[in-house]
């Protein structure tokens, strides 16, 4: 078992020499985002390498960071390049009318009660699909007030479970609750992408 | 469980040199090559038993997929 995990990790950090040494000779700025996809992906191999629970617990948030950061980098992108463009008709059919309300909150209802991460990622996809139907103007303050309240319930469940162990179930709800938030408002997101006036 | 470990870590190392100097040198080459090294770490993730992380690279790698693709559209139109 130490053979195969120092020979894994000679062999992951021969891919990051050769990455990084393709990233510090690439020039055009594209080429640089989808080398920084491939830096992660190395990353994560790094990660997985640790091969127990520990990894995993690592794997889930560095793939939410991750997907959240290529987004931020790509518009960034756009925005700088003037490639920004905004659609002359958008999609508008009936159902996307009246659907979206009753779906979303049907979704969001169910991937509350699953809550943690699959909840997150169920709740989400609600929210995606009611941003996309009805646009989205002044809500992401909502959503930065929401990732902010996810982070203090995150540290109040720490300080229990590190205080207070014998409350570790509370801990965990608390701690549930706070990434179905955070994985919720990171994937709503992506129903923002249409374009529209402040993105 | 090493024969997917193996298999995996010489994906990934293949695929590493093929997304870093890929040819010809465009985007749509680079983008597919990095799948390569992606099958690696999934394969990594598969002889480790980490089954929440590989379902959750997977979904990512199509949201990621779809931002590339996107940027990339755009860069071309222009």
């Amino acid at each position: 078992m130490e053979g195969i995990y120092a020979f894994g990790l000679l062999a992951v950090f021969a891919s990051i020499v050769i990455g990084f040494w393709a990233l510090v000779r690439e020039n055009d700025d594209l080429h640089r985002i989808l080398l920084t996809d491939l830096a992660e992906i190395l990353a994560l191999a790094l990660i997985a390498l640790v091969a127990t629970d520990l990894a995993e617990a690592l794997i889930l948030p560095g793939l939410v960071v991750g997907i959240s950061e290529l987004m931020a980098i790509s518009e960034v992108f756009l925005v700088r390049e003037g490639l920004v463009r905004q659609p002359e008709r958008m999609l508008q059919i009936e159902v996307m009318d009246s659907a979206p309300g009753l779906l979303a909150l049907a979704l969001v209802g169910y991937g509350i009660l699953l809550s943690g991460f699959s909840g997150g990622a169920v709740a989400g996809i609600g929210v995606i699909f009611y941003f996309v139907c009805k646009g989205h103007d002044e809500r992401f303050a909502l959503l930065e007030t929401l990732s902010g309240y996810a982070w203090a319930m995150w540290i109040v469940a720490f300080f229990i479970f590190m205080l207070l162990p014998q409350y570790w179930f509370f801990g965990v709800l608390i701690a549930g609750a706070a990434i179905l938030l955070k994985v919720a408002g990171k994937m709503s997101l992506v129903g923002t992408m249409r374009g529209g006036a402040n993105v | 469980m090493s024969v997917e470990f193996f298999l995996g870590i010489a994906i990934l190392v293949i695929g590493t040199t093929a997304a870093a100097f890929p040819r010809p040198k465009t985007y749509l080459t680079r983008l597919i090559n990095l799948e390569i090294p992606a099958w690696g770490l999934l394969l990594i993730m598969l002889s480790f038993d980490e089954t929440l992380a590989l379902l959750t690279f997977i979904a990512v790698t199509a949201i990621s997929t779809f931002v590339i693709v996107r940027v990339v559209e755009r860069r071309h139109a222009a």
